[in-house]
C-alpha cells in the first residue's frame, strides 16, 4: 500500500487500479452515495462487490458471520454496512487461507478488538 | 537497486527448512495482515513478506537467489551479477502473476521482466491477494474469448483518505485511476481515466462511496461495474474520532476548572463557545451534543478537561504557589494509602 503526497492510497498495479491525488480538477463531479447508509445488497450483489464466491458467502453465513438469514440463499438481503466485514473476510480468506468457522472467529476477535481499543479512547 | 534479504525478512537463517520457510511466513502474514494490524506500516512489511515468501517457497527461485551469496545486506546497493540465472533449470510455462506486480525492483529485476516472459513458473499468488480488481484482466479474457450473454463488469475498489474537515463540510476529489481493459485483439492495456469525485457531508471513516457505473466494462450489453471508494479518515493532531464522536482534549488553568470559565472550543468546522461549569476536576468530559460528524443523527463532541498548571518560575510565582497551600487545608493524597 502506497500513500501519495496528497493522502490518497492505492496499491499500485497489485490491484491494477492506481489512484493519485491530482491538483487539477475535471469538470464533471461524480455524485456517490454511501454504501453504509443507503444501500443492501443480494448475495449475488454481495459477491459481485466484494470478489467473495456464492460458496463462500453461503458458508460465512452458515458460521453466522453476517448476522441471521432466514430462507433461501436468493431471498437473503445483506445491510450495507456489512460490505467493510465482507471484504476483511474475504481479504483474510485469501491471505491466509482461513476457514470459514475461523473466518468468523477472527472477526468476532477483530470487532472485540476495536471496542476494547475505543473504550481505550473513549473512557 | 537495494538488495532485499528474504531471509531476514521472514526471520529466518539461510538454512531454514522449505517447511520452516512456510511456518514462519504464516506466522508473521497473521501479525501483519493490514486488516489485523494497526502499526503504520503493516501494509508494507505485508508486501515485503509476500515477496520473501514468493521466492523463498519456490525452489527453483530460492536456489537462483542463494545463488548470489550471503554476502549481501538488506538495502545495499546492488546489481545482479551477469548471467546469474546461468546453468539453473526451470520448468513450467511462465505467466507472471499480477499479484507480483508491486513487488520491488529487486524482485522485478531478478524474477520479473525478460524471466516473466520464459522461465520462471507462474507464482500461485498465496501470498497475495486475489483482490477483485486485481483479477479483471483474467476475466475480461475469459468474457472476451467465451461468453456470448451479456455480461455485467467487474466492481472495483480503491482507497481514499480525507481529512476530519472533509467528513464535516464535504469535498471533492479528483482521481485517476488506471483499469485494465482488452483492445480488439484481446491484448490486455491500461487505461488511465481522471474522476472528479464528490465526497458527501457526513462520511465516515471505514464507509464506501459506491460510484455506479465506474467500475470494470461490460460485455454484450452488459452493465458496466461499479467503483467502491473506501474512505479513511487521516489522524487528526487535535481530534480523535470515534464513529460521528469527535474527542478533543481542552487545556484550562486551574482557576477555570475551579471556579467555571467560558472558553471556545475548536471544530473542525469551526468553534463554539462553551460554558465550564464551577467545580470541575481534571478529566472531566463535557459533552456538545450534535457537533461531531454531521448525519441523521449527528455526533456529538466530547470535551475532556486538561487542567494545566502555571508554572513557578518566578519569586511571585512561587509567592502565589505558597500562599494557596497556605489557604487550603489540602492533602492530595489523603485516601491514597488507605
Amino acid at each position: 500500500m502506497g500513500q501519495d503526497e496528497t493522502g490518497v492510497r492505492f496499491r499500485s498495479a497489485r490491484r491494477f487500479l492506481q489512484v493519485i491525488m491530482m491538483s487539477e480538477p475535471s469538470t464533471i463531479c461524480l455524485e456517490g452515495h454511501i454504501v453504509e447508509d443507503h444501500t443492501e445488497f443480494t448475495l449475488s450483489g454481495l459477491c459481485r462487490a466484494t470478489g467473495a464466491s456464492e460458496l463462500q458467502l453461503v458458508l460465512w453465513v452458515s458460521e453466522g458471520v453476517f448476522g441471521v438469514q432466514d430462507g433461501a440463499p436468493q431471498t437473503w438481503r445483506f445491510a450495507g454496512a456489512l460490505l467493510y466485514r465482507a471484504r476483511v473476510a474475504v481479504r483474510l480468506a485469501s491471505d491466509l487461507d482461513i476457514n470459514p468457522s475461523g473466518i468468523a472467529l477472527a472477526l468476532d476477535l477483530l470487532d472485540e478488538i476495536d471496542a476494547l481499543r475505543a473504550r481505550v479512547t473513549h473512557p | 537497486m537495494k538488495y532485499r534479504d528474504y531471509y531476514e525478512i521472514l526471520g529466518l537463517s539461510r538454512d531454514a527448512t522449505q517447511d520452516g520457510i512456510r511456518r514462519a511466513y504464516r506466522q508473521l502474514a497473521r501479525k501483519y495482515h493490514p486488516d489485523v494490524s494497526r502499526q503504520a506500516d503493516a501494509e508494507e512489511r505485508f508486501k515485503e513478506l509476500g515477496e520473501a515468501y514468493t521466492v523463498l517457497k519456490d525452489t527453483e527461485k530460492r536456489a537462483a537467489y542463494d545463488r548470489m551469496g550471503s554476502q549481501w545486506h538488506e538495502g545495499q546497493d546492488f546489481q545482479p551479477p551477469p548471467q546469474w540465472d546461468e546453468n539453473f533449470e526451470f520448468n513450467g510455462k511462465e505467466h507472471r502473476s499480477r499479484a507480483n506486480a508491486d513487488f520491488s525492483d529487486f524482485f522485478e529485476a531478478l524474477f520479473g521482466g525478460e524471466h516473466a516472459s520464459g522461465q520462471w513458473r507462474q507464482a500461485d499468488g498465496s501470498s497475495s491477494r486475489a483482490d477483485h480488481a486485481g483479477q479483471t484482466a483474467n476475466d475480461l479474457e475469459d468474457a472476451y474469448s467465451g461468453a456470448q450473454c451479456p455480461m455485467p463488469g467487474q466492481d472495483h475498489h480503491a482507497k481514499i483518505t480525507i481529512d476530519l474537515e472533509d467528513a464535516y463540510l464535504g469535498a471533492q476529489r479528483v482521481i485517476s485511476l488506471e483499469t485494465p481493459v482488452l483492445d480488439p485483439q484481446g491484448h490486455v492495456s491500461l487505461r488511465s481515466r481522471t474522476l472528479n469525485v464528490s465526497i458527501p457531508k457526513g462520511t465516515r471513516s471505514g464507509q464506501h462511496l459506491r460510484l455506479s457505473g465506474q467500475g470494470g466494462t461490460g460485455y454484450g450489453h452488459g452493465r458496466e461495474g461499479d467503483l467502491y471508494l473506501e474512505i479513511r479518515l487521516r489522524d487528526h493532531p487535535r481530534f480523535r474520532v470515534d464513529g460521528r464522536d469527535v474527542s478533543l482534549d481542552m487545556p484550562v488553568a486551574p482557576w477555570e476548572a475551579a471556579l467555571g470559565a467560558d472558553v471556545t472550543v475548536p471544530l473542525p468546522n469551526g468553534s463554539v463557545e462553551m460554558t465550564i461549569p464551577p467545580g470541575c476536576v481534571g478529566g472531566r468530559r463535557l459533552r456538545l451534543k450534535g457537533m461531531g460528524i454531521p448525519g441523521n443523527p449527528p455526533g456529538d463532541v466530547y470535551v475532556t478537561l486538561n487542567i494545566v498548571l502555571p508554572p513557578a518560575d518566578s519569586d511571585r510565582a512561587r509567592a502565589t504557589w505558597d500562599r494557596m497551600r497556605q489557604a487550603f487545608d489540602f492533602d492530595p493524597r489523603a485516601d491514597f494509602y488507605r
